[in-house]
């Protein structure tokens, strides 16, 4: 049986226009890296459908110690309290090599 | 029946053939970045072409052309937020957000005008091209600016949240450098800027190896694009029902607007023939759906996308390429004919 360690999995679903502006939070935030996938679906936006530029969401994944979660969370917050919309949600996971998130991209 | 008979082109029927096929629940798709691909090239391809026919242009109607994009880039979004506001329907920030589109312009719907003038052998002037890339971004400046004005008047009127938005504002506040970067540097602007240039610029015998990809294939991708649309605004239409009649009598009212103010720029002010005086009315009468959604996305987050986004693409799209594109053709005849 392999040791694992808890970390938390952030994943946030929203459109693409925002892509940069939360790779730069996540940056910030001292995070390790992050994933991004193409998604598609409807919500309170309407439907999304990833035919064309202006109607592509993304799925973002971002796994990190749960002491600097709540710094992006804050950031996240924020972005939704201006009217953004995020469908954002925390995940405990585990992981086999926990020092791969602790050291941050910059 | 006249008319009816100039719209038998393939270019629109393609459209009607995806918007048909959306109908009718097919389940015909096409690749997701398709169209992504096909408007690329159309750009590219309609600047290469514009540009190469502004080389040997005079500059002074072209500089006059750029004035006056700039001029109905500003003016039209104005008069489409003024008019939103009148219904006392739509709330401010969605106002300043859906006029925004009706500034600027929509190459697919240019794109059917020109398909749809060489089929009737009418020819038109190459100055529109320019004013197509010019009007994308004056009309996301105004209504970047008519968003945060109506996050500045909401908060002193103390409206619900007014001041919560007044301190954290869209990104447009606190970024409004950031925003205007993006208006001028937004990836279509840059592509038919710099296509045109590269048209203008080029040596003519090596232009003339590119009209195979220019000219000879270029109605065949025009198909395949507005048939991609066509389906898109079948799925965006179904969606009408959430924008209320105030808005559907809206995306079809303010095009006749902009294509009146458009014809009488093109044809009276700046004294182009009946090709060219359509081509600038359809450039008044269309709804951005590429350049200014994400923009608006961005900067007014307030602003319900499938608001915008079914008036562009569901109403004011088809409305333009079936009814609008003949009738403005029409008044260009009578204004300049």
């Amino acid at each position: 049986m392999h040791r694992l360690f808890p970390e938390k999995l952030v994943t946030v679903i929203t459109s693409d226009v925002l892509e940069d502006h939360l790779v730069a939070r996540i940056r910030n935030r001292g995070a390790s890296g992050y994933t991004i996938v193409r998604a598609r679906g409807a919500g309170s936006s309407g439907e999304q459908s990833g035919m064309l530029d202006i109607d592509t969401n993304i799925k973002l994944h971002v796994i990190m110690p749960p002491e600097r979660l709540t710094g992006l969370l804050d950031d996240l917050e924020l972005l939704i309290k201006k009217g953004y919309h995020l469908t954002v949600y925390v995940s405990d996971v585990s992981v086999l090599s926990p020092e791969k998130y602790s050291e941050s991209m910059e | 029946m006249s008319a009816l008979s100039n719209l038998l082109i393939p270019a629109v029927l393609f459209f009607a053939l995806g918007f048909i096929a959306r109908a009718i629940k097919s389940d015909l798709r096409v690749p997701p970045d398709l169209a992504k691909v096909l408007s690329i090239y159309l750009l590219m391809a309609i600047g290469l072409h514009g540009g190469y026919a502004l080389g040997k242009a005079e500059l002074s109607t072209a500089f006059n052309s750029v004035l006056w994009a700039i001029i109905l880039g500003f003016t039209l979004p104005l008069i489409g937020y003024g008019l939103l506001l009148m219904t006392r329907k739509v709330d401010h920030m969605n106002s300043a957000a859906i006029a925004a589109h009706y500034g600027s312009v929509s190459a697919g719907t240019f794109l059917t005008a020109i398909a749809y003038l060489d089929n009737l052998n009418i020819s038109y002037e190459s100055y529109p091209v320019i004013m197509l890339a010019v009007m994308e971004s004056p009309a996301i400046i105004v209504g970047l600016l008519l968003a945060s004005w109506s996050r500045h008047r909401l908060a002193v009127t103390g409206n619900s949240g007014g001041t919560a938005v007044l301190q954290q504002g869209g990104m447009a506040n606190g970024q409004l450098s950031g925003l205007l970067h993006e208006a001028f540097t937004n990836g279509s602007v840059v592509l038919l800027i710099g296509s045109m240039v590269i048209g203008a610029i080029a040596a003519p015998a090596s232009m003339e190896k590119l009209s195979p990809f220019i000219d000879d294939i270029f109605m065949g991708v025009l198909c395949l694009f507005l048939f991609e649309m066509g389906m898109e605004a079948a799925r965006r239409i179904r969606e009408f029902r959430k924008v209320g009649a105030v808005l559907l009598v809206f995306g079809i009212v303010m095009p006749l607007i902009g294509g009146a103010i458009g014809l009488v720029v093109g044809g009276l002010v700046l004294e182009m023939g009946v090709g060219g005086t359509l081509l600038v009315g359809v450039l008044g009468a269309s709804a951005s759906y590429i350049a200014v959604p994400p923009a608006m996305r961005l900067a007014v987050p307030e602003a319900n996308p499938s608001f915008y986004l079914t008036l562009s693409l569901g109403i004011t799209f088809p409305f333009n390429v079936i009814i609008g594109i003949p009738l403005y053709h029409a008044l260009a005849e009578r204004l300049v004919g």
